[in-house]
Order: C-alpha cells, then sequence, then structure tokens
C-alpha cells in the first residue's frame, strides 16, 4: 500500500518513521520526501495488509502524522488509450505495464502519483484527480 | 561452418545483385532461422557504415498470380492470414506448405508519422476569397496553393495552444465529424474581393478531404536512450538520465515493409488500408532509404471514409504535435520466397540503441547497442551492464487489430488486391544537409587565457582575483587543469556573507560544459536553457581550454554573423 504521511512542524523533527520501522518489524520504503524544518512530506511504501496495515497506519496517527492512502490514484481514459507504450519505460515504479495481449496495464499498488505517465502519454489519456 | 560460408556467398551475390558492389565491403554478423537469414554487413561509401539487409532463400517460381487471388477473394474462397498467423503456421509446418496454402498475408502499424496531412478544399463563399493565410481551430494551414485550396500539415502548432493542440489533432477531429473553426485572411483582388472570412465547417461541407502523407510507415526505426544526467523530453517520448529507458517505434514483425523488403509486391498504385479506409500507395516516401533497410511509403487517401480509431493526434511533451497514422498492407504470396519473409519475425528484425543525449543530426547520434524487436518488446535490454526498460510508442496492440480488420475485409471480398504500376526503388541514398554558409563555432570565440582557481582556495582571494581581473566566472580545477566545479561573483557574494572559506564548499560541481568544435548557436540555446551566461570550454578528458559568456557571444556576433 502506498501511503502519503505529512508531518506538521511539531512532528518533523521525530524521527516517527524510525520508530514505527522499529516497533512493527515493516521494512517500509521511501518513495519520495520533501522535508524541510517547517514542514515533511512522505511518500512511502508499507509492504502490509489489513489488520498489520491498519496498526502501522494508527501508530503513525498516534504520533501526529496525517496518513492518506493512494486509491485511484491515476485515471486512465481507456477509450482513448491506444497501448502504445509511451508511458511504460519512464514509470519509475513498474506500475504500467503490458497484459499479455499488449493492452497497457496498471498495477495501483505500486503507483506513486508522479505524474511522469501524464506527461509521456501522446494522447492525453492519462489523469491525476 | 560450410553451411555458413555458403550463405555468405549467396548473400554476397544477392546484394551485388540489387546494392551494387561499390557499397559491400565485407560481411559481418550472420545468423538465420529456417529458411530466412539476416545478415549485418558492414558498408562503406556514401557514409553508410552499418547495415542490416534482411535477405532470404525460397524459390522465386510464380505460384499464384494476383488476379487468381483476386478471383478466389470474389468467390470468397481466398486464404488470408495475418502476419502473426503466418509467422506460426511456417513454423509449425514450414515455408513450403504455408506458401501453397496461403494467398494473401495482412501487415500493420499504428504509430506517430509526422510527415503527414491533408488536403483540403473550402469550396467558395459569396462574395468569394482569395485565402493567402488560413487556420482552422488556430492552427495555421498551407495556403501557397489556389484560392480555397489549403494543406494542414500533422505537426502544425495551434498559435493559441501551443503544444496542447495542433494539425494532427485538426484531421483527428475533422474525421470524428466536429465542428471546426475556419479563418482566412486575404488582400482582396478584383476577381476574389472578400479579405476576411470567419466561419465554421465539419469534414461533410469539405469538397475534398485528401489525406497524402510524404513519409509513413518507416520499415523500422532507430531506438533511444539518454546518457545524459537529466530527462529529455524527445519525439521519442520521455527519455531518463543516465540510461534510465530505451523507447522504440514501429511494428516489427507486422509491419508491411518487413514483410516485403525487396519490394516485389509493393509500389505505386498498392491498395491499402489507410487510417480505417481505403488508401493507395503514392510512391516511395521521403528519405525512403532501402540499401539500409529503412525504406518509407507516400501514401494517400479519402479523409472522409476514415476514422478516429486510426488516426489520433497527438502531442509529445515539450517536443510538439503529430499525428498517429494506422496502415496496412496486404501482401499476395506470389512465390516461396514472398512467403518466407512475410514469417519474418521480430528476433530477425535489428536495430541501433541511439543516444539522443547527443544533440546531432540522427545518423551520428552514438549507436550504443544493436536489438532486435524482440529485445525491444521483452521490456528489457541490457547496457553497460544495467537492465534497461524498453517500451514502445507505437501501438503493437493497434498494429494486430489492423492486420485482422484487413483480413475480414478481404475475407469479405470488400477488398481486392492490385499490383504495383511500378514498384518501389531499391536504390536511393538519404543525404545529410551540408552547411556551406560559415558557421561560427566556439572555438572562434572563446577566450583561451582562462583564469582558474583549485578547490583549496580561499574565498577572499578568489573574489580580490574577481574584481580585479573583472570576470564573473571562475572554473575551478584540479592540478592537471580537470574541471571540478566553477564559481560565479554571485556564489562569492553569497560565500561572504555566509562566512564559508574554502571554494570547494561553494563551487557548483555539476557544471554545464561545451566542446570548442560546437556551434554558438547551439551553445547559446544551451545558455538560455540553464539560464547560465557563461560555460567552460572542454577537451574530452574535461580538461579546461576555454571559456565562453553571454557578453563574448553578444560582442563577437551582430546579427548572426562573425565580425572577427
Amino acid at each position: 500500500m502506498i501511503v502519503r504521511l505529512t508531518y506538521s512542524p511539531e512532528v518533523v523533527e521525530k524521527p516517527v518513521l524510525a520508530e514505527v520501522i522499529l516497533k512493527t518489524g515493516v521494512p517500509i520504503n521511501i518513495l519520495e520526501a520533501k522535508v524541510n524544518a517547517q514542514k515533511g512530506e512522505l511518500v512511502v511504501s508499507i509492504p502490509a495488509k489489513g489488520k498489520t496495515l491498519e496498526q502501522i497506519l494508527g501508530f503513525f496517527k498516534e504520533a501526529g502524522v496525517i496518513t492518506q492512502k493512494f486509491t485511484q490514484i491515476l485515471q486512465i481514459d481507456f477509450n482513448k488509450c491506444t497501448s502504445c507504450g509511451a508511458c511504460i519505460s519512464p514509470c519509475p515504479t513498474r506500475a504500467l505495464r503490458f497484459s499479455l495481449d499488449w493492452t497497457l496495464e496498471f498495477d495501483e499498488e505500486k503507483c506513486v502519483a508522479c505524474r511522469t505517465c501524464v506527461n509521456a502519454c501522446p494522447v492525453k489519456a492519462i489523469a491525476v484527480p | 561452418m560450410l553451411v555458413n560460408n555458403i550463405l555468405t556467398n549467396y548473400i554476397i551475390e544477392y546484394m551485388e545483385e540489387f546494392y551494387s558492389t561499390r557499397y559491400l565491403k565485407r560481411i559481418g554478423k550472420l545468423s538465420h532461422t529456417s529458411n530466412i537469414f539476416t545478415c549485418l554487413p558492414i558498408l562503406d561509401g556514401q557514409k553508410i557504415l552499418e547495415v542490416n539487409i534482411l535477405s532470404e532463400s525460397g524459390k522465386t517460381e510464380t505460384i499464384r498470380t494476383i488476379d487468381e487471388i483476386n478471383e478466389k477473394i470474389r468467390k470468397g474462397d481466398a486464404v488470408v492470414l495475418t502476419a502473426e498467423e503466418m509467422i506460426r503456421l511456417v513454423e509449425s509446418s514450414g515455408v513450403d506448405v504455408a506458401a501453397k496454402e496461403v494467398d494473401v498475408v495482412t501487415s500493420g502499424t499504428f504509430g506517430a508519422m509526422c510527415s503527414s496531412g491533408v488536403f483540403l478544399n473550402f469550396g467558395h463563399s459569396d462574395p468569394p476569397i482569395k485565402m493567402t493565410q488560413c487556420w482552422l481551430n488556430d492552427v495555421p494551414v498551407y495556403k501557397g496553393i489556389a484560392a480555397v485550396d489549403g494543406y494542414l500539415g500533422a505537426t502544425v502548432l495551434s498559435e493559441t495552444l501551443g503544444f496542447e493542440y495542433g494539425g494532427g489533432h485538426v484531421i483527428e477531429d475533422l474525421v470524428s465529424g466536429k465542428e471546426i473553426q475556419l479563418r482566412a485572411e486575404s488582400y482582396g483582388t478584383d476577381c476574389y474581393p472578400r479579405r476576411h472570412i470567419e466561419t465554421t465547417i465539419t469534414i461533410d461541407d469539405l469538397n475534398q478531404a485528401m489525406l497524402l502523407n510524404p513519409r509513413n510507415c518507416y520499415q523500422r526505426y532507430d531506438a533511444a536512450t539518454n546518457s545524459t544526467d537529466r530527462v529529455l523530453y524527445t519525439y521519442m517520448g520521455t527519455l531518463l538520465p543516465n540510461y534510465g529507458n530505451i523507447t522504440f517505434s514501429g511494428a516489427g514483425q507486422l509491419n508491411p515493409l518487413c514483410k516485403d523488403p525487396n519490394y516485389e509486391t509493393l509500389g505505386i498504385g498498392t491498395r491499402i488500408f489507410l487510417g480505417g479506409g481505403i488508401g493507395y500507395i503514392i510512391g516511395e516516401g521521403t528519405q525512403h532509404n532501402p540499401i539500409t533497410g529503412f525504406g518509407t511509403l507516400m501514401v494517400k487517401g479519402d479523409l472522409k471514409q476514415m476514422s478516429s480509431r486510426f488516426l489520433r493526434g497527438s502531442s509529445f511533451y515539450r517536443y510538439g504535435v503529430s499525428l498517429y497514422v494506422g496502415v496496412g498492407i496486404p501482401i499476395p504470396i506470389l512465390n516461396e520466397k514472398i512467403a518466407s519473409t512475410t514469417a519474418v519475425k521480430d528476433e530477425n528484425i535489428f536495430v541501433s540503441v541511439k543516444d539522443y543525449g547527443i544533440p546531432s543530426r540522427p545518423d551520428l547520434r552514438p549507436s550504443v547497442k544493436k536489438v532486435s524487436y524482440a529485445d525491444l518488446r521483452s521490456g528489457k535490454v541490457e547496457i553497460k551492464g544495467k537492465g534497461v526498460p524498453s517500451s514502445s510508442l507505437s501501438s503493437y496492440k493497434m498494429a494486430v487489430e489492423i492486420s485482422e480488420v484487413l483480413k475480414k475485409w478481404i475475407q469479405d471480398g470488400r477488398f481486392l488486391l492490385t499490383a504495383p504500376v511500378e514498384k518501389l526503388p531499391k536504390q536511393s541514398v538519404v543525404k545529410p544537409l551540408e552547411i556551406r554558409k560559415k558557421e561560427p563555432k566556439v572555438s572562434e570565440i572563446m577566450r583561451t587565457n582562462v583564469i582558474t582557481a583549485n578547490p583549496d582556495d580561499d574565498v577572499k582571494e578568489i573574489a580580490k582575483k574577481l574584481v580585479e581581473k573583472g570576470i564573473d566566472h571562475l572554473p575551478v580545477v584540479d592540478g592537471a587543469r580537470k574541471l571540478e566545479g566553477i564559481v560565479t561573483s554571485w556564489d562569492l557574494a553569497r560565500a561572504l556573507a555566509s562566512d564559508k572559506k574554502r571554494l570547494e564548499e561553494i563551487m557548483t560541481k555539476k557544471v554545464i560544459t561545451v566542446f570548442q568544435n560546437e556551434s554558438i548557436d547551439v551553445v547559446a540555446r544551451k545558455m538560455a536553457k540553464h539560464n547560465i551566461s557563461g560555460v567552460p570550454v572542454v577537451d574530452k578528458e574535461n580538461h579546461v581550454i576555454g571559456i565562453v559568456t553571454t557578453d563574448d557571444i553578444s560582442k563577437k556576433l551582430v546579427g548572426g554573423r562573425t565580425t572577427i
């Protein structure tokens, strides 16, 4: 599950992520990070599901970090999409690929909403709402 | 080895026949699968260094004629296979059986084809106008022809929307039946008094809308990658830094010209699938380069019959607009040799991976690797020991669909084959454009007495040096004059304010540099792009040999002409 973590000025200097990893033993991966003295925003991939995931999100919330799950990150208009593949190799997280019949496939779990594919699409079939 | 020698001799004979001995220096890598073999001869002369010509065996005795095939099509008896199906049949039953059984193989391709456009006739208004300038949805139409004729090219940008909308999009909107804003200007004449017109049109209002594409259907196309440390936005799509990805274009084993690489059935008058309607090959395309296996087609067809499923306006981010065109061509299986070429697979069609990080003309871009379409389509290609993701820009899925639609048309008796009036030329050479007017180069305006500093130098001392010499840019070099960084007067002002001591702490380490043989034009664009006012000139080993600043350029070049 890809999650955006937003740190307020009050918690931005605390090692919240490290504490959660130590507490749960789940190897959370940082995909994107924008951190300064005022604010922090991380996009992380949490390799967990169900109760474990909810528990991890709970730890972040307790520490004062706002969590937001990425769902419906990309909207691909398959009426417009020609399955050309122009978005596939530029995707940094390999969230886009071909199925066996060469139709474009999207793996939401892997997407970090970086918008690279939005620009790469020649027919404007991809949007990030 | 013996088999290889026989094949080599065969290819040499074959190639001497078609490509004349002066091109042929020696045969390179050779491989063969079933009855098809591929060779990579190294050619010299005409500046062609590496070439990939598809050759094939197979008997050339006529099995059937086009008239006989058409007779079968009329009766509904013709055996038609898509190129994918033909590949499978030849693999399972052999080329001799396939040649006997199959009458027609259908090919297809769907990719961005920039050399496309449409001739339009708007009809006369009352009072009439001799349109000298014309726009459709703010996209300029070429008006250097008769009063109400125009040519709308696929790559023209909208004057109001820029990269978002252009000629290709207008063509798609026309085909979709959408209403289009027409605006035109004129100087007014006795016979054409009107000077301005503004109205709306749809494709039904036009007398003619003729898709006429000077270059479509490239036989194959070199793939693209990027060695630099920044993202490149090109007509080959988004290219990530440090060989971050590979993009490629072309239908490979479905491409029409790859299915008949000897152009035995293709030429002027060949009836084809074009944009969802019926079209014709009207000759070889521009930059047709059969010697190197990069043939192209010029095609035309009635836009009014076409469909926006197979004609799509497109925008390449920070590059421009184009048109995705669907082309499908039936290949009549007249003999065993043609049957064998229609079964050529992605594994046997090779292209180079070119480095778009070097901003040279296409044939001078360094080739990083030779790969097959099968390698490219596998999604990963190894470059410098690293698995690099590769993906297409043209749609293989749509290419398959086109080959299937064309197959259906033929099976239904709606599409008859034609013999070309004249076959595509097999010998023509693509020449580069020579620049005959003298163009100022970096070496002519750079200053060679460059003042440099060392990483360990004291910030204050260096600030003093800059003021004394009246310069703004100071390359930082090591003992061997290799470039390590650069500091500007602005960096120094900031350093002094923040109390930093050593130059190394404040210098910019990622330096934009130029070579002395680059043209000033390119360097000026580089500086504007990176918003900098000076660049060190380095040699291949990154030694500083000069410096160029915007001041040098503006002082020494007046009105684009060098005064030195």
